[in-house]
């Protein structure tokens, strides 16, 4: 029980304070993980964009130069006088002058140049590192190079194809060609450069994003320019690539990116198998659009050690704090264990255990004295209890040798005189718990003369059964060789009543009775009158003239009667413990009942009456305390010379 | 055991004693009269009619009040006694030393009939 409530009183203890700062402690670590995490992502974003914008200028910056070759050529055409030999060597020259150019042509409209010639394209490209002039073999006009600045009638970059016979990736810039005619520009042609692309995928290729971030260039019609994979390039485009992967969102965000303005989306990349995110921007001449892309996870795996180191940092300061608190927990109880302890042994009943001293002045201190000063107390007043009750047991000790003098001063030897059989006699007293002063007594006084008398004490306890001994042995005294009974009652009367401050008094009836005869001379001092039952079956209690109890007025003068006895009479003295007795209802047994109960086993000897009767009365008053002493004397007579 | 003050009769204190007075209420039966007669009053006129029981005890409880009485040329009247409690007076011969009446009307008569020191 105590190791129960001081383990409970310490884990409640230790339980909320942890409770407490695990809180905390997450909602710092939670707090500073979403802050750090969304700073970061914030900066990558911002390194990613940058990455691609200068990867744009710088691509950008290529192609503003190619765009500026084409566009002086168109110029100088526009402005100046050729012929054939001087176109030749003009784009001979622009293509051995410029690394980037890989080949370049001037394309006429049908007869434009020459009124017989349909055709008119000379072209010279780089071959075997020198330049070649080739004639462009097929009806030009309606391809896209040609076509597309014609009818927006504005340069344009063409989509990137490739060109060599697939060993590498190019593209066209086409400028429109005037000539001045009467004050009017009319088209005549294009300025027509081919461009080699690996430059740029060189260029794309070279931008890294943590360990598996890259670039890509895609076309305005979403073709792959420039990826890490080889095998999308000019194969896939971003609508093919987000079918293949069954993946709208990529669509959607295909759009957005060809839209024409920079942004950011995220996906998930199959290439790498992982979430990513991607920076655009599109280039200002070509209008492709230049994208870098990364997964986030990678570039955040460094905040997230961080983040792991932090959580076990914070893991050890809770074991540490769990540590300290069940230490304080267990010091602060400490004192509450000992005095459970102590008061566990003040319990058990060990009053003299020593109390632990607690020289704490907080709660617990106080209640330490408080359970000293308990101790104390309890002492005392044990000490106090075990006296009363030594003293209380010597009472009841004395009160029950009392009663047992009173007890032993009662004949109780049946049959009392085995020689005679001129009557049968049984008595009995049932003393109730406190001392009674019931009494009854039955002697010869002469060889013929038997004295029976019952008497009853006024009260109870000791004085009661002081009392009902003098009168016993007064009795005896006083009847010894006396005939007549009311000599017997006046004499111990005046013997009780002379010195009586106490004002007790005895009821008694006495009796002698001539075994011979069976004459019975009866003197009733305010007792209740014997029941003489006849052996016919009918009974009466003794009438008598009225006198008062023995002890009250000394000089009263008691009067004898006289009845005949026949053979088989009986005659039954009692004390008003029996009529008395009460059941748990507050009824009395009363003479009624006595009567039925003596009348049903009137037959029967004397001891069973007797016995009979006490089981009647005990029966009846089951559950009810025995108040009195109950009194019992049954005598019956048997005549040696029948009566007529 | 209750006994209940009724009120003054003729110089006499009527009163009137209610349930048992037995080994364990008569000696607070006997303190309510010996208080009363510490106060002067010499004469009682006892109502019974609610005295369920009264045992050898009680008895006696009322031989003490008559003998201090007597002393004082007083006296104790009872009156309204149930055929249970007559019994015991009649069969303990205490009607003879105690005046015991049939109703308040009759003790009264008796009580006038007789003044005490008479």
């Amino acid at each position: 029980m105590a190791k129960l409530f001081h383990r409970g009183l310490t884990f409640r203890f230790v339980f909320w304070i942890l409770v407490g700062v695990a809180s905390v402690f997450s909602a710092v670590l939670g707090y500073n993980g979403y802050y750090s995490r969304k700073l970061i992502i914030k900066e990558i974003e911002r390194d990613a964009f940058d990455r691609a914008v200068s990867a744009a200028n710088h691509l950008d910056m290529f192609l503003k130069s190619v765009e500026k070759i084409s566009e002086n050529v168109s110029y100088y055409l526009e402005t100046g006088s050729y012929d054939a030999e001087g176109i030749s060597k003009l784009i001979r020259t622009v293509v051995e002058k410029n690394d980037e150019i890989y080949g370049a042509a001037v394309a006429f409209e049908p007869y434009a140049f020459l009124p017989d010639e349909r055709f008119f394209a000379p072209y010279f490209c780089k071959k075997d590192g020198k330049v070649q002039f080739r004639e462009i073999p097929y009806d030009y006009f309606e391809s896209d190079w040609y076509r597309i600045p014609k009818s927006t009638n504005a340069p344009a970059w063409i989509e990137p194809y490739f060109g060599q016979a697939g060993a590498i990736i190019m593209s066209t810039y086409s400028v429109p060609l005037y000539r001045r005619e009467n004050r009017e520009r009319r088209f005549v042609g294009e300025v027509v450069v081919d461009i080699s692309l690996s430059r740029l995928q060189k260029k794309i290729a070279s931008i890294k994003m943590g360990d598996s971030g890259y670039g890509i260039l895609i076309s305005r019609k979403g073709t792959f320019v420039s990826h890490p994979d080889e095998r999308f390039i000019m194969k896939e485009t971003l609508f093919s690539m987000a079918q293949a992967a069954k993946n709208p969102s990529l669509v959607e965000i295909g759009r957005k990116m060809l839209e024409g303005s920079p942004g950011s989306a995220q996906f998930y990349d199959d290439f790498t198998g992982k979430k990513s995110e991607i920076v655009y921007v599109p280039l200002s001449t070509s209008g492709w659009i230049l994208g870098v892309v990364f997964p986030k996870k990678e570039l955040m795996a460094d905040l997230e050690r961080l983040h792991r180191r932090m959580i076990a940092i914070a893991l050890a300061g809770f074991m540490m704090v769990m540590g300290i608190i069940i230490w304080i927990a267990h010091s602060v109880t400490r004192p509450l264990r000992i005095l459970t302890q102590a008061s566990q042994d003040i319990a058990s009943g060990n009053l003299d255990v020593a109390f632990p001293s607690i020289s704490a002045k907080d709660e617990v201190g106080k209640l330490a004295s408080s359970f000293a000063y308990m101790q104390a107390s309890l002492k005392h007043h044990i000490r106090e209890l075990t006296e009363t009750t030594a003293a209380k047991e010597r009472i009841e000790s004395e009160i029950k040798i009392a009663r047992d003098i009173q007890m032993g001063i009662l004949p109780k030897v049946f049959p009392p005189f085995p020689g005679r059989s001129e009557f049968d006699l049984f008595a009995t007293l049932v003393p109730a718990r406190d001392v009674g002063g019931d009494l009854y007594d039955f002697f010869f006084v002469d060889d013929n003369h038997l004295c029976i008398t019952i008497g009853d004490v006024s009260g109870k306890g000791i004085p009661a059964s002081l009392f009902m001994v003098i009168t016993s042995t007064l009795i005896k005294i006083r009847a010894s060789g006396e005939m007549h009974p009311e000599l017997v009652l006046n004499r111990v009367n005046q013997d009780l009543a002379k010195d009586n401050p106490s004002l007790m008094f005895v009821t008694l009836f006495l009796a002698i009775l001539d075994v011979r005869t069976g004459e019975l001379q009866y003197c009733n001092g305010g007792h209740n009158p014997p029941l003489l039952i006849r052996s016919d079956g009918h009974m009466f209690p003794l009438d008598a003239p009225p006198a008062v109890a023995l002890g009250v007025v000394e000089d009263h003068a008691y009067q004898s009667k006289k009845i005949f006895l026949k053979d088989g009479d009986a005659l039954l003295l009692y004390t008003d413990g029996v009529t008395e007795a009460m059941n748990v209802h507050h009824e009395l047994f009363s003479e009624k009942r006595l009567k039925k109960a003596v009348h049903a086993m009137r037959g029967a000897p004397v001891k069973t009456i007797v016995e009979g009767l006490l089981h009647r009365i005990d029966t009846f008053s089951k559950g009810a305390p025995q108040t009195d002493d109950i009194a019992i004397m049954l005598l019956r007579y048997f005549s040696k010379t029948p009566r007529e | 055991m209750e006994i209940e003050y009724v009120g003054k009769e003729k110089e006499a204190v009527v009163a009137a004693v209610k349930g048992r007075v037995d080994a364990v209420t008569a000696p607070e039966f006997e303190k309510q009269f010996s208080r009363w007669i510490k106060e002067g009053n010499t004469c009682f006129l006892v109502g019974f009619e609610q005295l369920d029981y009264i045992s050898s005890a009680g008895l006696r409880s009322i031989l003490v009040i008559a003998k201090k009485l007597k002393g004082q040329s007083g006296r104790i009247v009872l009156y309204g006694l149930k055929d249970v409690v007559r019994e015991v007076f009649k069969i303990s011969g205490f009607d003879t030393i105690i005046p015991i009446c049939g109703s308040f009307e009759e003790a009264l008569e008796q009580f006038q009939a007789s003044p005490p020191g008479a």
